[in-house]
């Protein structure tokens, strides 16, 4: 067993924001890992890991430094596994991980625990035309709305009727689907990431139990860390941009809606773990820890996975856009006139649990990988082929949904961040107390009351699980922002902050 | 099918003809007998123009055997008896006017078609391009709307069109939305390479200015496209007793 100090001699700090974690961290590492963190975020990393040294191994998870590393030992990664300065425990990947996995090597790995088993959980802005004394007199009565459209919380149902048939054409189409059916607009397409839909989606790769799982939830937020908030703009550091985006003022309203693909991903990524481990026995693939279960990716089920995977990513396009089609009835109801009137567009829409196949340069040389991403944002630069025409010159927005109750943020994607983590960046602010801890930490009537406090609305499925959400429960999405500006791996430009929230 | 055939013949209405309908069938038959092929006396066609009587296709038999006609009539042999027909006053129509059939060519065709846009009496048609006035005004024009000089004067002219197809039409056309000017900061713009050349630099940057406008409208073209598609496809419903917030 090695001290701490022992651990200390395999990291390394190579920038004031970046640390690198050497060959030997743990064993049979391919690659570096490195992570970004300030002065904050540093300490709560290394806190971490002197616990899970203390504990001698025992209990709990293992700590976010490990788990990056214990990511460098898979098959196939190249470039080095990199964690954000949201990062934190998560299952067999550390959330606010990202591992790129070379296409052309053979035994090159695919692993559920790299996307999560929120697939396509992600982050979704409407902008309106409305200011904050425009909506402050009806901030109740709209939250409340938003609330009746939008159903919240475990075992909630949705309001768009749907039956087996529109599943699978909605698994295999994603947002084309929504188009066809006229839920969303046109434009909203073009401001969705991968516009919407995966296209190696194969609905007969998904499990009927995932499928029944998803067909009653679509067009309902779910639990956790998923809600929908009103919010206006805060701050605005980089004009030319926000303007871009259709943000011109301070105290504009905007509505974000964070959620997944709600039982339905979870689903596919239970099946494919059970598969997998199968499959890793008969390739004799090796990893450090038994949640790291993967599958090459050319084999049958890396394969399933993919397409399921992609097909769980269409439903969550799916879901956030049928929450935009209620938000937009709920709003234009509250203010007698349309949502085109309110100028409701989608000014973008992330994924932040996902794997892709994209196209990177490695040492100058044009490769294919397949990029996991896990609680972490793709940030493409500037004139990008893959980013909307209308962010050709700024880059592509990165919405950053913070905790329950504190801000927001949009950043744009920067060349550095091409080059240093295949351009990706945070997703949040990072839990930093278990679920377990807040429950026995925080009351809920203090949380709640804190949120009223600040001017803030609130309608929640289950006042009794709101501490686990409680700001106190996470890292500081600032500090986080903060440390992905200062290290160049995406740009800040606006701030936000809820005046309303509806949860689960 | 027969188009081009009842074309020549000037058979009234030649597009609209319809084989399967029965009583267009049996008037085209009696058209060409009246006016082109003439086999019959006058007083002997009665019988093929008593088009309502059962004893049609008896007549019609007779006919086509008189005229030796290679196919014998019934409902499945309908339109190469047609095609025969047509064929057949088609060549008598030739026999009848030769010469002044002869005397026609492609190349004649082609000049009787080119000569009448020459003596198309709309005046730009006939506008001299090279003309020392129309350059001047191309110049003056340019001036006008502060479009830099360029040698050619043509390439002049097609710039002069460009600005005016696409910032004058938008100020009519207030509907297109966009009429503010939005002016793009290029020393800010990033190119995304670099050539160590500031000229090339900046051309690069255009360059890219004028693909993103591009990629715009055809970003617009398939976003109308869809819009198009919506009208047919699109019923959004919802059923709020499907409701059902859970537990948190």
């Amino acid at each position: 067993m090695r001290t701490y100090q022992d651990e200390l001699k395999f990291l390394e700090k190579m920038t004031p924001n970046c640390w690198k974690i050497k060959k030997g961290f743990v064993d049979n590492m391919k690659v570096d890992g490195c992570f970004y963190v300030n002065d904050h975020l540093e300490k709560l990393m290394f806190d971490e890991l002197k616990h899970s040294i203390g504990n001698k191994g025992m209990g709990g998870f293992l700590p976010g430094m490990k788990q990056i590393a214990n990511v460098a030992a898979l098959p196939g990664i190249v470039g080095s596994s990199i964690g954000l300065p949201d990062c934190h425990a998560g299952y067999g990947f550390a959330i606010g991980n990202m591992a790129a996995f070379d296409m052309s090597d053979p035994t090159a790995v695919v692993s559920p625990g790299g996307v999560g088993f929120d697939i396509n959980c992600g982050v979704r802005l409407l902008r309106t035309n409305l200011s904050l004394k425009d909506v402050l007199p009806l901030k109740e009565q709209l939250t409340q709305c938003m609330f009746d459209h939008i159903p919240v919380g475990v075992g909630s149902k949705g309001i768009i009727p749907m039956n087996a048939k529109n599943l699978e054409e909605a698994l295999e189409m994603g947002m084309d689907w929504s188009l066809r059916e006229g839920y969303a607009w046109a434009e909203d397409k073009e401001h969705c990431e991968e516009y919407g839909r995966m296209l190696q989606a194969d609905p007969s790769k998904v499990s009927s139990r995932a499928k029944k799982r998803g067909l009653p939830q679509l067009g309902t937020l779910g639990a956790g860390n998923h809600y929908a908030e009103i919010q206006v703009v805060e701050d605005i550091y980089d004009q030319y941009a926000a303007k871009k985006m259709g943000i011109e003022f301070k105290d504009q309203v905007c509505i974000m809606i964070h959620s997944g693909s709600r039982g339905m991903g979870h689903q596919v990524a239970t099946d494919a773990l059970v598969a997998m481990e199968k499959a890793m026995k008969r390739d004799h693939i090796k990893v450090n820890d038994r949640q790291l279960a993967c599958a090459q990716i050319s084999s049958t089920e890396g394969q399933d996975y993919l397409k399921g995977m992609a097909s769980a990513a269409n439903y969550a396009w799916v879901n956030r856009t049928s929450m935009t089609f209620l938000t937009r009835q709920a709003i234009a109801k509250m203010f007698q006139t349309t949502p085109d009137d309110l100028d409701m567009h989608v000014i973008y829409d992330v994924s932040h649990n996902i794997a892709k196949v994209e196209e990177h340069f490695i040492d100058g040389k044009q490769k294919t990988l397949l990029i996991h991403r896990k609680g972490s944002t793709r940030a493409f630069p500037p004139h990008h082929p893959l980013i909307p025409v209308d962010y050709q010159l700024t880059g592509q927005p990165v919405l950053i949904g913070g905790t329950m109750g504190t801000c927001s943020y949009v950043l744009t994607g920067t060349e550095q961040g091409m080059e240093q983590t295949f351009g990706t960046t945070c997703h949040g602010a990072g839990r930093a107390l278990s679920r377990a801890k807040s429950r026995r930490n925080l009351d809920y009537n203090n949380v709640l009351t804190a949120l009223e406090d600040k001017g803030i609305s609130i309608r929640v499925a289950s006042p009794k699980l709101v501490m686990e959400e409680a700001p106190e429960s996470y890292k500081n999405v600032t500090d986080v922002v903060d440390t992905c500006h200062a290290a160049g791996i995406s740009k800040k430009c606006i701030k936000l902050r809820p005046i309303g929230v509806i949860k689960g | 099918m027969f188009r081009r055939k009842l074309l020549a013949l000037e058979y009234p209405r030649p597009e609209e003809f319809n084989i399967e309908d029965g009583m267009e069938f049996r008037n085209l038959v009696v058209w060409l007998e009246d006016q082109k092929i003439r086999h019959f006396k006058i007083e002997e066609r009665a019988g093929l123009r008593g088009i309502n009587e059962s004893t049609w296709e008896n007549h019609l038999k007779q006919y086509l055997t008189e005229l030796n006609c290679p196919f014998v009539y019934e409902e499945s042999m309908k339109s190469s008896v047609i095609d025969w027909l047509l064929g057949y006053a088609v060549r008598l129509d030739y026999g009848d006017n030769v010469d002044k059939f002869k005397s026609i060519t492609p190349a004649v065709m082609q000049q009787s078609n080119g000569s009448k846009a020459l003596i198309s009496d709309n005046p730009m048609d006939r506008l001299d391009f090279h003309d020392p006035d129309f350059k001047a005004g191309v110049t003056s024009l340019s001036m006008l709307l502060k479009i830099p000089p360029h040698s050619d004067h043509l390439v002049m002219l097609k710039a002069i069109g460009l600005l005016i197809q696409d910032r004058m039409s938008s100020l009519q056309n207030k509907s297109s939305g966009s009429t503010k000017d939005e002016y793009i900061p290029i020393a800010q713009t990033q190119l995304g390479f670099e050539t160590k050349d500031y000229i090339i630099n900046e051309a690069a940057k255009i360059i890219r200015l004028l693909h993103i406008k591009e990629l715009r409208d055809l970003q617009n073209n398939i976003n109308s496209a869809i819009v198009n598609v919506q009208a047919i496809t699109a019923d959004p419903r919802t059923d709020q007793k499907l409701g059902k917030v859970g537990r948190g």
